[in-house]
């Protein structure tokens, strides 16, 4: 279980608060979606609940942020990796670039815990079909493309099994195609009971994968609750964030004063299942 | 990397890597020229060996011979010398001269051959890997193996970046003056777009345990063998013994 | 002095800085027959952003690595021996740093900028008489006067390499007047003494590895030292003294511009960073919420 408790965060050589007193609670295998305008504080948040902040880019923290109960702050930054995995957006540079195989490239985080061979082949296996990409292990990652790199990147999080994995804006810097895939990854993320913190604009994706939606403004956690009800939430346009399509094609449909009913049965609208 | 490596390809990189500084080093500790001759030949030996005798000659002769033009027209034009051969306008190329440039050259080539066979017989990440296994830090082995892929981006950035300067009419074609002020835009844009990167690639080596100190179970193991390590080790002595007979000599 | 860490931004940005040394060199060499490498300005870069030891340990690699792991088209095959040139330019580059002589100082007082053009003058200058005015001076021969060995060809070259001196001098000063900044005067200085040195050491192993040539623009001037009568150390030497300044000074000014280029806040978590750029007067910002290098949300 990762805690953020009363947590507030300044960069380094700043004044500003980026983060004003956040709670936010990741249980084991939860899925917690965190939605927010740009600028509101959300990859601090990432960068926060996974060690780096203040670790490797110092900085202000105040407040604590435990594992299991443990604080974590000042602790080595490699105690951290084994715990909470962190993902970015852009997948280019999150690629080691000293890997000549993808095999290797997910094989790269256990190799750097010291595990014994034997060990690692077996983990970077589990992780790679675990996202269904075994097919993939004998490619170069220089040659991929951006879905399936991102895909790689969250294997070789995988690899190091933490018991948490924050994933921000996955799916920001991809193409629709890339989107899809790593959509798919993150439903198959879920089925496998790793705990999931994500970081999504696409609210469509959060949409039926997470259990709990946290929506963060200017450094605050304004509404923390379960998924469904949150992203039905009137509030959430005042706060930057775009409910997902079914929602609004409800609400459209509302608001012209037809019948929802129109919708049932062509896979649209909340009547049917997704 | 061929598909049916030969023997000489299999040999541990370290092999590889001790035979081309010996024969480089003893090159030109030797002197003269029947040491450098004799280098290269088994050079060209070794290489035919490894099916990379066509590929050896292309690569060390396009890397040397430029340099070893260079030499013969500084060397033999303008070495002072007493045996004066002919006469080229103002310069003198006298026998010395040509001596002197025709040594380099034997040289430079012998360096050539000897580097050009383990890097054509080589796979870099394997050498490197290897080091690593044998102590070397792992952070080294980091630094040596990413400069690889390194190198390609930075030429590929160039190249996107060069292309929308000259579509904003800064061209690079054409004389040296244009070229020069093609060139010069363009280093500082690079080198910043390049070094952009290097804050979220290391937050993501983080959290793949990059900092973790100590040692670590490598994937790959290159073979070894006891006569390797005999070869290596009469290698290293007989650069030893030639570099002390070369100085009593001198002496 | 502090010499230095090994930190993993630093550690990242190596392969990098050692990239950028291999392309612009081989680049400058290939388009620019012109007595310059610019083959060290990643090595500068770190030894500046990073400390001392961190800058000796690029260089090294960087040479090592150019010879022993890079594969064609970027390999080299000659570049190995010259470690210990690259050794010292990127330890020197940690020490210029740590004294703060990278900093801009804009608004410096005319009387400062006055200085500092002075001081150039007199290194530059110094360089000159050493390296250039033997043509003229040293004994037995000259450019003008011995009859078997000058030529119209060398006289040209002479002035050639006057003018390029005069025109480097032009250039700092231009810069410093220019800018109003008296840190161009510290850089340039510690440019020249990296050249200094760099030639003294990289003269012997030049001649004694590779007869003094290394295929690039500087050949021709070892051509004309050798001509007027030098032997090949000497003549080595000189075109050392004359080359490696030029192109250390350039390659000091380039990283001084990037150091201001580049965002205070990527400059500043590097280990020697804020040493490097200095720290901004009330370093504090009041305003703006601002994401991490990673990226903005």
């Amino acid at each position: 279980m990762l805690k953020l408790e009363t947590v507030s965060y300044r960069y380094a050589g700043y004044a500003t608060k980026v983060l004003r007193d956040v709670d936010l609670t990741l249980g084991d295998g939860e899925i917690v979606g965190v939605v927010g305008a740009n600028e509101a504080g959300k990859s601090t948040l990432c960068l926060v609940g996974a060690g780096l902040a203040p670790g490797s880019i110092g900085g202000g923290l105040e407040g604590r942020v435990t594992i299991d109960g443990v604080a974590m702050t000042g602790r080595p930054q490699h105690e951290f990796a084994t715990r909470v995995g962190i993902g970015f957006q852009n997948p280019a540079t999150q690629l080691s670039g000293v890997t000549g195989s993808v095999f290797e490239e997910v094989a790269l985080g256990p190799m750097n815990l010291g595990l014994p061979g034997r060990e690692t082949v077996a983990r970077a296996k589990a992780a790679l079909a675990t996202l269904d990409i075994s097919d993939l292990a004998e490619r170069e990652p220089r040659r991929l493309s951006g879905g399936q790199a991102q895909l790689v990147v969250i294997a070789s999080l995988l690899a190091m099994r933490p018991a948490h994995l924050i994933l921000d804006e996955p799916t920001a810097q991809l193409d629709p195609e890339g989107t899809r895939l790593v959509g798919v990854a993150l439903r198959e993320l879920a089925a496998s009971g790793a705990a999931l913190l994500v970081v999504e604009h696409k609210t469509d994706l959060l949409d039926g994968l997470c259990d709990r939606i946290a929506v963060i403004d200017a450094g605050r956690i304004v509404l923390d609750g379960a998924a469904g009800e949150v992203l039905e939430d009137p509030r959430l346009e005042a706060w930057g964030v775009e409910a997902p399509a079914r929602i609004r094609l409800d609400r459209a449909v509302a608001e012209r004063g037809l019948d929802p009913a129109i919708l049932t049965g062509t896979g649209l609208g909340a009547r049917d299942d997704a | 990397m061929p598909a049916t490596p030969s023997r000489y390809h299999r040999l541990n990189p370290l092999t590889k890597a001790i035979i081309a500084t010996t024969a480089s080093a003893g090159a030109f500790v030797i002197g003269g020229y029947i040491g450098p001759i004799a280098i290269i030949v088994v050079m060209l030996a070794l290489a035919y060996s490894a099916g990379e005798l066509g590929r050896l000659t292309r690569v060390s002769l396009l890397l040397t011979v430029p340099i070893a033009v260079s030499v013969v027209l500084v060397n033999a034009l303008t070495h002072a010398g007493t045996t004066v051969l002919f006469v080229i306008g103002p310069f003198d190329v006298t026998l010395e001269g040509v001596d002197f440039a025709g040594q380099i050259v034997a040289r430079l080539f012998a360096i050539s051959a000897s580097i050009g066979l383990f890097i054509l017989t080589t796979d870099p990440r394997a050498f490197v890997f290897d080091l690593e296994r044998r102590g070397a830090p792992p952070r080294v082995a980091f630094i040596a193996v990413a400069t690889i892929d390194a190198i390609p981006t930075l030429v590929e950035r160039a190249a996107v970046i060069g292309e929308s300067q000259r579509a904003r009419g800064l061209d690079a074609e054409g004389n040296l003056r244009a070229r020069l002020r093609g060139v010069m835009p363009l280093i500082g844009p690079v080198i910043l777009t390049s070094l952009t990167d290097v804050e979220e690639r290391s937050l993501a080596l983080e959290t793949r345990a990059f900092s973790r100190p100590g040692r670590r179970h490598l994937l790959w193991a290159m073979p070894d063998t006891g006569w390797e390590r005999l070869v290596r080790w009469l290698l290293v002595g007989a650069l030893v013994g030639l570099v002390v007979i070369r100085l009593s000599g001198m002496v | 002095m502090s010499w230095g860490r090994f930190d993993t931004r630093t550690i990242v940005l190596i392969p990098i800085a050692i990239a950028i040394n291999i392309v612009l060199g081989q680049t400058v060499s290939a388009v620019l027959k012109v007595p310059i490498y610019l083959d060290s300005v990643g090595t500068i870069l770190v030894g500046a952003l990073a400390g001392p030891i961190p800058g000796l340990v690029t260089g090294v690699l960087a040479n090592l690595v150019w010879t022993y792991v890079v594969p064609p088209p970027f390999h080299s095959d000659f570049a190995a021996p010259f470690f210990i040139v690259a050794a010292w330019i990127g330890a020197w580059s940690g020490i210029v740093a740590q004294l703060g002589l990278f900093r801009s100082r804009p608004n410096s007082t005319w009387g400062q900028v006055a200085i500092a053009a002075v001081v150039v003058l007199l290194v530059l200058g110094g360089i000159g008489y050493y390296g250039f005015v033997p043509f003229y001076t040293d004994g037995t021969f000259t450019f003008f006067g011995d009859t078997t060995n000058a030529s119209p060809f060398f006289v040209a070259m002479g002035y050639i390499i006057g003018i390029g001196f005069i025109a480097a001098i032009l250039a700092i000063i231009g810069l410093l007047v220019v800018r109003r900044d008296v840190g161009v005067g510290y850089v340039a200085v510690a440019g020249l003494i990296c050249g200094i040195v760099s030639a003294l050491i990289s003269a012997p192993i030049s001649a004694i590895v590779f007869g003094g040539v290394t295929g690039s623009g500087t050949d021709v001037l070892v051509a004309a030292f050798q001509q007027a009568g030098a032997d090949l150390s000497k003549a080595v030497l000189q075109q050392g003294l004359l080359s490696d300044p030029i192109d250390k000074t350039l390659e000091f000014l380039i990283v001084f511009v990037i150091l201001q280029t580049l965002s205070r806040r990527f400059v500043a978590r590097f280990p020697q960073g804020e040493k490097a750029i200095g720290v901004e007067p009330g370093a504090v910002e009041p305003s703006g919420v601002e994401a991490s290098g990673a990226e903005a949300g």
